[in-house]
């Protein structure tokens, strides 16, 4: 069989060859942005745009490809952060390795919820996970201390300063901040692209197609599922950690809220849900639009960045209900074509 | 000792109260191609979603080359290599050709041999191979089945069940699907084919079952069953 030489056809993938170069490029012009500028503001809004993409990115491994609905992927974010901190601020672990036992738990978290809630569809399973994540929400709420660890309940918890220190995961300027995230994010991002070419993502993408024809075939879609859950709640409590060592404070609103869900879910689906850089788009869209909407509009109309919120979505919904990078792409293809004739 | 391909015996099931299998018996020869015909609503295709563990069995066993298969997981009785084409095709229309194939081999043991195999299917059906970035919901009727019997052949099957494969195709593609799945059966594969294309399917096939009201109500080699008198006048209004 001489397979390799039948010329592809007008359908294949663009993005297989090309993807992998243009996000290095991006990658690389993201790395170079503290060059440009050093203005502290900005590098905090861009830490803010990056730290959103990872976490619609992990949210969007499970989501995205399953094609369930979580709301419920913040109490994974504050497991991951209250664990860091705790065993740093109890023990004195370098949050480096808290996150990763952080992350571990939140993961052994997913595969128990999951196992009962993924025989739910569609809204019973959504339903579910705002109910799990608002149980452990209020309960870190209403608990001071738990088998011994001091969590404060409402009040939260302040990471001590130890000056800076790459162990314990304190720098002098925000720039390490940056480079860190926008490490994960790649990282993240990497992650989905493996996964979507190996067996993982094609039982994943079966399973969204037609449950029961993949059941015909002998997948299960309990364990495919469950793998994609525990990782993706795992690469979400890590991002719960940056986030509580980057603001040094964490609280069961700020790190484990429905509206940290909401934003996960929404940037992933306005992105475009199912693909490696959907979530990184819709995180570049929303971000900045929420912080200009919040400084501007927040002080004057209470609640109106959030209408504006709605109204996009809905927009998002009704004109790209793939999301807005399946359009991007297809028109970058089109002029590509036309410059280049075949 | 002689241990045949797939043996089912007594086996009843149904939806809910609705009995639709009642005590069905039936044997596979290794390297065979049975048939089994029937009306619309005899039992045929609950009877492959029975074997395959996506329907409960109440009482019978089935057993793949002399080891149960009964009561098992869906997957597990892939894993055991009972494999079905499931009718209506059931493509994941939003994945390409290549990824339909993938998705057939994902149990450890297909999964290993998944770069041979899928050379073995483009080999019996060279077009997949031509087409294989093109999304499944833009192929024709015909080449959408051969979607459906290669990505059951990339799980590595002992037994292929195919739920109406013909179902329909145009006359010209169903002898060309007729005509591989004749191929098929040289890589010592035994084949279960459930068809509404009576007289097609008997002359092709080693064996016949006939499946009336969830029992077998007549058996036979091909030619004998083509000659039986209310075969024909059932199925094929002689």
């Amino acid at each position: 069989m001489t397979v390799s030489t039948i010329p592809l056809d007008r359908t294949a993938p663009v993005g297989f060859s090309k993807g992998p170069a243009l996000a290095l490029i991006v990658l690389l012009l993201a790395a170079g942005l503290p060059l440009v500028t050093q203005d502290s503001f900005f590098i905090h809004s861009a830490i803010m745009v990056l730290f959103f993409a990872y976490m619609a990115t992990a949210w969007n491994f499970l989501c995205g490809y399953v094609g369930q609905l979580s709301l419920g992927h913040a109490m994974f974010s504050g497991m991951g952060g209250y664990v860091s901190v705790l065993l740093f601020t109890t023990f004195g672990l370098s949050p480096w390795l808290g996150m990763i036992v952080g992350g571990l738990a939140a993961a052994a978290l997913s595969v128990v919820i999951g196992y009962p809630t993924f025989r739910l569809k569609g809204p019973y399973f959504t339903l579910t996970t705002i109910a799990f994540a608002e149980i452990v929400r209020i309960w870190v709420e209403n608990t001071d201390t738990f088998l011994g660890f001091h969590i404060k309940g409402a009040e939260g918890l302040v990471v001590p300063m130890v000056g800076e220190s790459f162990a314990a995961f304190q720098f002098g300027g925000k720039i390490p901040y940056y480079y860190i995230i926008l490490g994960m994010l790649a990282l993240a991002i990497l992650a989905t692209l493996i996964m979507e070419r190996s067996k993982l993502g094609y039982c994943l993408k079966a399973i969204r197609g037609d449950r029961d024809a993949a059941e015909a075939l002998g997948i299960s879609p309990t364990r495919y599922t469950l793998t994609a859950f525990a990782i993706s709640a795992f690469m979400t409590a890590l991002g719960g950690s940056f986030y509580a060592q980057f603001f040094r404070y964490i609280n069961p609103e700020r790190n484990m809220g429905t509206e940290l869900s909401i934003d996960m879910a929404l940037m992933s689906i306005i992105g475009g849900q199912g693909t490696a850089f959907g979530p990184l788009i819709g995180a570049l869209i929303l971000t900045p639009l929420a912080e200009v909407t919040r400084g501007y509009l927040g002080g004057t109309f209470l609640g109106l960045h959030l209408v504006i919120y709605g109204i996009v979505l809905m927009l998002a919904v009704l004109y790209f209900p793939k999301g807005v990078l399946e359009p991007l792409k297809n028109l970058a293809v089109g002029l590509f074509r036309r410059r280049n004739p075949a | 000792m002689y241990k045949p391909a797939l043996k089912i015996a007594g086996l009843t099931s149904g939806y809910g109260d609705i009995r639709v299998l009642r005590g069905v018996d039936l044997e596979l020869k290794p390297g065979t191609i049975v048939a089994l015909i029937g009306a619309n609503g005899a039992g045929k295709t609950t009877l492959l979603r029975t074997i395959s563990g996506l329907v409960k069995a109440d009482s019978g066993f089935s057993e793949l080359y002399g080891e149960s298969i009964h009561g098992l997981a869906p997957h597990r009785v892939v894993q055991a290599g009972f494999v079905q084409s499931p009718e209506g095709k059931q493509l994941f229309a939003d994945m390409t050709i290549l990824e339909n194939l993938m998705v057939g081999a994902h149990s450890k043991r297909a999964y290993e041999r998944r770069n041979e195999t899928l050379e073995e299917v483009y080999e019996l059906f060279p077009i997949l191979a031509e087409r294989r970035y093109q999304r499944a919901s833009t192929l024709s009727g015909g080449q959408q089945q051969m979607v459906a019997v290669g990505r059951a052949l990339m799980a590595l099957p002992k037994v292929l069940a195919l739920d109406e494969p013909s179902l329909g195709l145009a006359p010209i593609m169903v002898d060309r699907l007729f005509e591989s799945i004749a191929k098929i059966r040289e890589r010592n594969l035994s084949i279960l084919i459930i068809e509404q294309n009576v007289f097609q399917v008997l002359e092709m096939a080693d064996y016949g079952y006939v499946l009336e009201n969830g029992q077998i109500s007549l058996s036979g080699t091909g030619a004998e069953l083509l000659g039986n008198s209310h075969l024909r006048a059932t199925y094929l209004g002689l």
